[in-house]
């Protein structure tokens, strides 16, 4: 009963649905089996009282029915259950293989459509939205089935005893058909779905960023209430929830009034032809019984339009999250020569219009170190990034050994580089797991590249050791022992080219000298491009690229830089004046 | 069950109050058809029909339909409208309720899982209760009303089919036991689920650069099955228990239409009141069976009612006498503590950090430096010994006048997805453009501010992901600034930024200490020493306590500290 215009939605959903066609079918022939079963104890109401008009009743012709219904009351309720059973056990299935492949879709999705999203949105979307289903596959199709076959069946029946009174019986039946999708189809009604959506998406995101947060609204004595984004989100919901609350409640109500009041078209006409037309008592009572029992399922019907469309919109946004292509990977061109990395020409912009880059170009010759700086801002950590193609670029070329990197498929592209972030993201994964990543190491490797890095000995300390589950209660390392365990990670995949971005930025004095022999140890022979601050780390790097607002202010070594290029004078003076700070 | 919806109730009990009237009364205009039917049907077997008693029945049926009409909306709105308002109350309950537990309780508790009970578990209500709450109510009033006026027709088919609820209602019951322990099991795995799925996407840089994306990322894989199975469970055990009810409940009418023709050929029941059975008497299941399935539901609800109370009901950190500090020196006396009780992180530290004076923690990682600002930010609880400010124990000062007093900036600083001004406004809600543009200004944010097309306006992003780790940090200081605290923490504060930053930042940290108490982590030994007092930390004790010449002379782990910092330096090539 839903509108033409979101009969593309019901196909998209029937499509999914289609992963599992032949056990939804045959939880809907169990459906309608039940559903006809379900009918025998109104016949034997039927037959009953048309006995009574004309007494004295026959108890012998009753007997079968009375077995009937009873041994109907019995099996009727086994057939829904395994049509329930059925129609759930697919649709969890497909909710599963949905949500594992849009996973596995998110993971290779170009990192910047994917921080478009809030992790709260993508969540809800992924896990709630895709939840809604459910209620599709393993409700409505079977609903749909009992509420379209058995009511064609009573209908046809009842027409061919009076065709008078099946007629007014579907009056109310009419009147809904045609005005439920009137209302379902409205722009108002869309616009309020999808306003729906859009204020619990922001609730969503709001909630998790709060939490996100806690220990900031702790200390800066943020309530949910006070905090806006918490307080106001829920409360826009609240609004939001009402507002479709109060639109919608009048539809309702018709809804059910005309469902109670279903049988008062035939109570009227039959009553009338009964007094004066000569209409036999047992018909009308056939009416009274049978003609309110098949409205109900097509009333269930009517329900469906309204979650149908709520359930589609969830589809919508998944399907829009889905859509972005991924990075697109080109034939390749010839070999990888060697681990060299080189920028041409290469301007980039998040948003079109704000350049970030703009005409960078440098190499970056095997095994040596390039060094980037610049003032925050001026496109380091992007040149990082587009290294190991979080992005694709707009305009000139990035290779690695010769050959575009567009020509790699991300796996091979990362099989090439390992990149040692700024942020230390550890997963809910034991300490072997968070250094292993899922790479083909064996204990032995992980432990070395551990000891490598400088882990090993906290992580021995630590109550379970490697199998200790990192965020599990008691498990708290410091900013510099989870950018230790980023180190061992690089250091385990030993790739032939590095990425360091602000490496040392938690280490502690104790560890900095010992640190930075690891790193040592993991740059050698290694082409390393790296993100430094502080300026004496890299003094002695092969080269040193200086970034300006997206452009390159210079490049060369160190002695070079300071003659020739001011900003890096200025930055090595600064750099200088900030090793005499001190707090006060 | 019934607990946990009074509690929810609470949140607005006159609202619900009326709407259960309203409700009420929709339930009576239900279920009067079938009694008008049945009087018509009465009429009609008649040897002499009164027809102008049945057009009067019809009409009053006709009336009462444009009633239902209003009655109808009346009781959807009012009984939603209540719930909505309800659920808002919830939320923002569990919000503030979670921002006054100890830090402990969070960090033992999955964020995610933290999350599904302010969205999920109350979405689990709203949903669940909002759509039952009309069948729920018609249920009950239709069953006590029929059965009553079918007990009053004839006691023994009334009882007969009456008999059938005291067989009906311990299977239900059971069903809703079964509900309820595959419902939690089904809950824990959606946690996982949304839990794993986060972490899927905060840290999916890092698992892509590692290649474990998509099927590979096995804990998420893992959750999402668990999540499948246990959804089928939850459907296919409690079912039967549920679904025999209404067996039993077919197999009672079936006795009960036996019974009576058994009892109309003793001569012992009247046809009309035979009919009246057939007629209301399957009624009378109708709503029961509704119920039956919505008993389900309302149990798996209740299993996220359970959830809520549950946190709400989480022990709070006490204010004690709730005493105000007048001076803001901290003291620690025999602190000793640890995250598990088996493992102490400190272990009997004492010192003072005095008013006005500069105190410095340094240490290797993991010796308890971060430990120490925590605690004095009470944080977390000591296991034992006291921590003092102005000489009151912190169990006595409330946590959220402890926090006013002190500001912290992070070692891992984090925006929340709003614009740089309210970022830094988060430091004093109540304070004035001017001042927010004043502690920006301060904290030496305008240098790339200015060159923003939005300035203070421009969004940071989830995480302030937008922003350089410079600038996220330069934002905090501002944040800082603005709140004015007499005690400031900072704890690495100034290790990630780019040398002209520093510089800024350097500056801004000269403002925000100014006159202030403040308990510094450094890990380069240069920028503390002139601070009043350096405390180095080992093991998690105080292996040496003094003043920069002072530990220099003494030649012991500090000393050691220094020269391995002016041997680290230039990164070698092997």
């Amino acid at each position: 009963m839903a509108s033409p215009n979101t009969k593309n939605g019901i196909l998209r959903l029937l499509q999914i649905a289609g992963r599992r066609k032949y056990q939804l079918l045959l939880s809907a022939i169990l459906a309608l089996v039940h559903s006809a079963t379900a009918l025998i104890p109104y016949i034997l109401v039927y037959e009953v009282i048309r006995q009574l008009l004309v007494p004295p009743v026959d108890m012998a012709s009753l007997r079968p029915l009375l077995i009937g219904a009873a041994v109907a009351g019995l099996v009727s309720y086994g057939f829904l259950y395994l049509a329930g059973i059925l129609s759930h056990i697919a649709a969890f299935n497909i909710l599963y293989e949905l949500r594992r492949e849009s996973s596995e879709r998110l993971g290779r999705l170009p990192t910047g459509a994917l921080e478009r999203y809030d992790s709260g949105t993508l969540k809800k979307i992924l896990v709630d939205d895709v939840e809604r289903i459910e209620g599709f596959i393993a409700h409505q199709i079977p609903d749909f089935f009992k509420g379209l076959t058995l009511p064609l069946v009573t209908v046809g029946y009842l027409f061919y005893v009076d065709w008078r009174l099946a007629a007014v019986s579907m009056a109310p039946l009419l009147f809904l058909g045609v005005w439920f999708p009137y209302v379902f189809s409205r722009p108002r009604t869309k616009q309020l779905m999808k306003l729906f959506h859009s204020s619990n998406e922001s609730m969503n995101a709001g909630i998790v960023e709060y939490l996100r947060a806690l220990p900031v609204m702790k200390i800066f004595g943020q309530s949910a209430d006070s905090f806006e984004k918490y307080s106001g989100t829920v409360r826009a919901y609240e609004k939001m929830s009402v507002q479709w609350l109060r639109e919608s409640a009048p539809t309702w109500a018709v809804f059910m009034s005309f469902m109670s009041n279903a049988l008062l078209p035939i109570l009227i006409l039959g009553t009338w032809l009964y007094l004066s037309q000569g209409l036999g008592l047992g018909t009308f009572f056939l009416f009274l019984i049978l003609g309110v029992g098949y409205i109900k399922p097509v009333f269930a019907l009517g329900n469906m339009g309204m979650e149908i469309s709520l359930i589609n919109r969830g589809v919508q946004r998944l399907d829009e999250v889905l859509a972005h292509p991924s990075l697109p990977v080109e034939e390749p061109q010839g070999e990888m020569e060697d681990a060299s990395v080189a920028f041409r020409g290469v301007h980039f912009s998040y948003v079109p219009g704000q350049k970030v880059l703009e005409d960078v170009g440098f190499e970056v010759r095997r095994g040596t170190m390039t060094a980037l700086v610049g003032p925050s801002g001026s496109g380091k950590s992007t040149i990082a990034q587009l290294t190991a193609r979080y992005w694709d670029i707009q305009a000139g070329e990035i290779t690695i050994g010769g050959r575009d990197i567009r020509s790699f498929t991300p796996e091979s592209l990362m099989d090439q580089v390992a990149y040692v972030f700024q942020d230390n993201f550890m997963f809910h994964l034991d300490i072997y797991e968070n250094i292993r990543m899922g790479m083909d190491k064996t204990p032995e490797e992980v432990e070395a590249a551990a000891r490598a890095a400088q882990c090993h000995d906290f992580i021995s300390e630590l109550p379970r050791g490697y199998h200790t589950v990192y965020g599990a209660a008691g498990t708290h390392l410091s900013g510099g022992e989870k950018q230790r365990i980023q180190l061992a990670r690089a250091i385990l995949k030993d790739p032939p080219i590095l990425i360091l971005d602000e490496a040392t930025a938690f280490s502690d004095p104790e560890n900095e000298y010992l640190i930075q022999r690891a790193i040592g140890n993991l740059i050698e022979h290694k082409t390393t491009i790296i993100i430094a601050h502080r300026l004496y780390t890299i003094m002695n790097a092969d080269q040193i690229v200086v970034l300006d607002k997206g452009k390159i202010a210079g490049k060369g070594r160190h002695d070079d830089l300071l003659v020739h290029t001011p900003l890096y004078a200025r930055m090595w003076e600064a750099h200088t004046q900030t090793q005499s700070f001190s707090i006060r | 069950m019934i607990r946990n919806i009074l509690y929810c109730f609470r949140f607005d009990a006159g609202g619900m109050r009326k709407a259960l009237v309203w409700e009420v009364v929709h339930s009576f205009l239900l279920s009067a058809p079938s009694g008008m039917l049945l009087v018509i049907i009465w009429e009609l077997f008649r040897a002499d029909p009164d027809t102008t008693r049945i057009w009067g029945i019809v009409a009053l049926m006709g009336a009462m339909f444009v009633v239902q009409l209003y009655v109808a909306r009346q009781a959807m709105i009012r009984s939603n409208v209540s719930i909505y308002r309800i659920s808002t109350q919830l939320r923002l309950n569990i919000g503030n309720k979670l921002q006054r537990l100890s830090m402990g309780y969070y960090k033992h508790r999955d964020p995610g899982d933290l999350a599904s009970v302010a969205l999920q578990d109350v979405a689990n209500f709203e949903q669940i209760f909002g759509h039952s709450i009309a069948n729920i109510v018609t249920a009950i009033i239709g069953t006590v009303a029929l059965s009553t006026f079918l007990i009053i027709l004839d006691f023994r088919l009334g009882l007969t089919l009456v008999a059938a609820l005291g067989i009906v209602f311990p299977l239900a019951y059971l069903g809703q036991r079964l509900v309820r322990r595959y419902g939690r099991q089904l809950i824990a795995a959606r946690t996982q689920t949304n839990a794993r799925f986060l972490e899927y996407i905060q840290g999916m840089r890092h698992a892509r650069a590692y290649g474990m994306t998509g099927r590979s990322f096995r804990t998420l894989e893992a959750a999402l099955d668990a999540l499948r199975i246990r959804s089928i469970r939850v459907e296919a055990i409690p079912g039967p228990m549920i679904l025999s009810a209404g067996v039993i409940l077919e197999l009672f009418f079936v006795l009960m239409v036996w019974m009576g023709l058994y009892f109309l050929s003793g001569q012992t029941l009247e046809i009309p009141v035979f009919i009246a059975f057939l007629i209301v008497g399957y009624r009378l299941y109708e709503p029961l069976k509704i119920l039956m399935v919505e008993y389900g539901v309302l149990s798996f609800m209740n299993v996220s009612l359970d959830r809520i109370v549950e946190l709400m009901g989480a022990d709070e950190q006490a204010a004690g006498r709730n005493l105000q500090p007048e001076q803001f020196d901290i003291r620690f006396s025999d602190v000793s503590f640890g995250y598990h009780a088996d493992q102490l992180v400190l272990k009997g530290v004492s010192f003072e950090a005095r008013a006005g004076q500069m105190t410095a923690i340094v240490g290797a990682s993991g010796s308890g430096k971060t430990t120490v600002l925590s605690l004095m930010a009470r944080f977390w609880e000591v296991t034992s010994g006291k921590v003092q400010i102005g000489g009151i124990n912190l169990v006595d000062i409330s946590p959220e006048q402890v926090y006013t007093m002190i500001s912290e900036v992070f070692q891992e600083v984090y925006l929340f997805d709003g614009s740089i001004y309210d970022n830094i406004l988060i430091g004093n809600p109540t304070a004035t453009a001017a001042e927010v543009e004043a502690a920006a200004a301060k904290a030496q944010l305008m240098e790339f501010v200015e060159e923003l097309p939005e300035g203070l306006g421009t969004m940071v992003g989830e995480g302030g992901r937008r922003l350089s780790g410079g600038q996220k940090q330069r934002v905090s200081i501002a944040r800082a600034l603005l709140k004015d605290a007499p005690i400031i923490l900072l704890d690495e504060a100034t290790s990630s930024l780019d040398p002209e930053n520093e510089i800024y930042v350097q500056r801004a940290i000269h403002e925000l200490v100014r006159n202030k108490t403040v308990v510094v982590i450094a890990h380069r030994l240069s920028t503390i020493r002139n601070a009043d007092q350096i405390l180095v930390l080992g093991e998690g004790q105080i292996q040496e306590q003094g003043m920069h010449g002072e530990l220099m002379a003494a030649r012991g782990q500090y000393a050691r500290m220094w020269e391995l910092q002016a041997a680290a330096g230039v990164w070698k090539m092997a």
